[in-house]
């Protein structure tokens, strides 16, 4: 498989009147053709901040790209201009966004709304365009696109806005859709609807998807490979089934424990996480968990473990995967552990 | 995964087994909007049962929020009365408010703007003693260090301002408030939706804990699925307006009998990528119809891949079907009931 873009080392600050608050601080990951990758973590662990600087999303100042690279193909986006970026953004790369009812604009139809990037970027006709138009609403399953181009984005329920929203995105068969808590903003069986969509799309055109989310129902149903990301780091990498079912970073294992599953019974109690995220203003020396792991040994407080690699591309980033650490029971996750059939 | 030959007849929906604490009968409550009558409550019957969490869940949209705040007497219903059988027997009215909040009390989802951020958060816990006039200033001042400590925070945090602390503590001091004038019943609207999904566990533990130590009564509101079903005991649920299927929250999950409870449950992906690929969905197609003079029949006659004639003509009796109570005209048909 190809490789479409290949993130290195990346760190990115936010300048603020409390000091600088550094969101992310050294993402690496790799995104083949035609994959779902997904990032979960929870509020300001920086998957949300990783996203937007692929798409330089963020206004620069107060956001700084501090170091890394961002290649896509053999393009570095740290390094585009604006300029260069406009070319990119909607036809190598698209993005959607959590809240499908702030993301379209209130004044425009949506015929016209997504016409305008297939007429900028593909040089197309109006009536060419508009023909354009109704094929990509069919694809997101809506129906009547021939009379609802015409519509405002207010005749649209929510879950239409967003695949709308989908549709406009694909409009120039970017390839790679980042889709940024797609389905949070969503009900269920519109969220079903939602992911169901993205998967039909990946099948057929084989764009890569990048998904955010801090819903790791819809990581396993959706995604191929996973990264976990905790105080703006990515701590663990690997394929879904390493993920769920062999976690080798305390805090995958502890965010899948703290979950209720279907037959958790009233009586067992949820194993909850203690404590609270790092201060990403001051963020620890060592690993961003150290405060909250139940294995917290003193090199975690003094210095950043490197990525061990538990399994052919399975990545975590944990002492405990020290060769030479005491602790066994985390060092081979592939044998015996508890979901293992 | 439904086995639909081995649906025990159990009686899930004995009212009889423990003491009622408050009676919904036949609570309707219709606003009137430009456009019409939006009927957001429809005759609605439920026990809600001492000692119990009763879950109630539903998509946004449902009436699941309008409901709660027709049970807390927040809104008079437009007909039919919420009778409370706590400390004190009412029926709930505008009259008796002030002494019904004393015994029913509310925890808002959003942790962010529920608290006041002008005021400390010992004054946030204690306003409401003052106002119920419970016990003198040197007491509730201890009550308040108490009330920190039984949710998990520090007598020192009563002099902090909400600002200074963190979604989930800020849900804790949400919990404390409502505690503080040692209420029997209190309604959890989405209480962990805003939270993330570490700290969630964290409050749905603490929550719990709760419960035993002071014998709460729980109506649990929530959207997330799995979380509904870890601590309800039974789940009501809703679709525009109408409980379609109430039941034990293991029942519902095992076998449900409404065609939209099962599109439902489909629906919630669950956090096991093999299952995940097993799973059968049943694709709910469009969007729940607008609840603006609903159109007479079942309500989810729109969306239902079973419907009929009579499903767009009649509104189908709640009935008591292999232990759950549902409403549905061909609920034996779809499940191969007897």
């Amino acid at each position: 498989m190809n490789k479409i873009l290949e993130v290195r080392d990346l760190h990115v600050t936010f300048h603020t009147y409390a000091g600088q608050v550094k969101a992310v601080r050294g993402v690496s990951f790799d995104l083949y053709e035609g994959e779902i990758l997904a990032i979960v973590g929870e509020s300001g662990s920086g998957k949300s901040v990783t996203a937007q600087t692929i798409m330089k999303l963020n206004p620069m100042p107060p956001t700084q790209i501090e170091r890394g690279k961002i290649l896509l193909g053999d393009k570095d986006i740290v390094k585009a201009s604006e300029k260069e970026m406009m070319a990119i953004r909607g036809k190598d790369i698209s993005m959607i966004f959590q809240d499908p009812m702030t993301s379209l604009n209130p004044t425009m139809t949506i015929g016209r709304q997504l016409t305008e990037a297939i007429k900028h970027h593909k040089k197309l006709s109006k009536d060419e365009a508009q023909k354009e138009a109704i094929r990509l609403l069919k694809l997101v399953r809506i129906p009547n696109p021939e009379s609802r181009i015409f519509q405002y984005p207010h005749e649209f329920s929510g879950g239409m806005r967003q695949r709308v929203m989908i549709a406009m995105a694909l409009s120039c068969q970017p390839k790679l859709l980042i889709a940024d808590e797609p389905t949070t903003a969503l009900d269920v069986t519109i969220q079903a609807q939602i992911i169901d969509i993205l998967k039909e799309i990946r099948e057929k055109t084989g764009t890569s998807i990048i998904i955010i989310t801090h819903d790791l129902g819809v990581v396993a149903n959706m995604a191929d490979r996973v990264a976990v990301m905790y105080g703006g780091k990515i701590v663990e990498t690997g394929s879904v089934d390493d993920i769920f079912y062999r976690p080798a970073h305390p805090y995958t294992k502890a965010l899948l424990e703290s979950l209720p599953k279907t037959d958790t019974d009233k009586n067992t109690r949820l194993v909850s996480i203690e404590g609270t995220p790092p201060d990403l203003l001051n963020p620890p020396v060592g690993c961003p968990f150290a405060g909250r792991c139940k294995y917290t040994m003193k090199i975690c407080k003094t210095q950043m473990p490197p990525h061990f690699e538990p399994s052919k591309d399975h990545k975590s980033a944990c002492w405990l995967l020290h060769e030479d650490c005491p602790y066994s029971d985390f060092k081979n996750p592939d044998g015996g552990g508890e979901n293992d059939e | 995964m439904m086995n639909k030959d081995k649906i025990k007849l159990e009686p899930v929906v004995n009212d009889n087994d423990k003491e009622i604490l408050v009676e919904i009968k036949d609570v309707s409550k219709h606003f009137k909007v430009a456009g019409g009558v939006l009927k957001a409550v429809n005759n609605i019957n439920l026990n809600i049962k001492k000692g119990e969490t009763l879950g109630l869940v539903g998509e946004s949209g449902c009436g699941k929020s309008t409901l709660s705040k027709v049970i807390m007497g927040i809104y008079p219903p437009t007909s039919g009365k919420i009778i409370y059988h706590g400390k004190k027997e009412m029926v709930v009215s505008k009259n008796n408010l002030f002494e019904y909040a004393k015994m029913a009390q509310i925890i808002f989802q959003d942790p962010y703007s529920s608290l006041d951020p002008r005021m400390t958060v010992g004054s946030i816990i204690e306003e409401g003693m003052i106002i119920h006039k419970m016990y003198d200033k040197k007491k509730r001042k201890e009550r308040v260090f108490e009330l920190l400590e039984l949710v998990g925070l520090n007598a020192e945090h009563a002099n902090r301002y909400p600002h200074e602390f963190s979604g989930g503590q800020r849900q804790r001091i949400g919990i404390a408030r409502a505690l503080a004038i040692e209420p029997e019943f209190i309604i959890c609207d989405e209480p962990i939706s805003a939270l993330d999904v570490s700290i969630q566990a964290q409050i749905i533990n603490l929550l719990y804990d709760l419960q035993k130590k002071l014998n709460l009564t729980y109506l649990f509101i929530a959207h997330d699925l799995n979380i509904v079903k870890y601590i309800s005991d039974r789940i009501a649920v809703m679709y525009l307006g109408h409980i379609v299927e109430l039941s034990t929250s293991d029942e519902l999950y095992k076998n449900p009998l409404h065609p939209y409870t099962k599109a439902l449950l489909s629906a919630v992906p669950v956090p096991d990528p093999k299952k995940e690929a097993q799973k059968k969905r049943q694709m709910l197609e469009g969007d729940v119809t607008s609840p603006i003079d609903p159109k007479p029949g079942c309500p989810f006659a729109a969306r239902c891949p079973y419907a009929t004639d009579i499903c767009t003509k009649d509104f189908p009796k709640p009935e008591i079907k292999a232990g759950h109570m549902v409403s549905c005209h061909h609920v034996e048909k779809i499940n191969n009931l007897n």
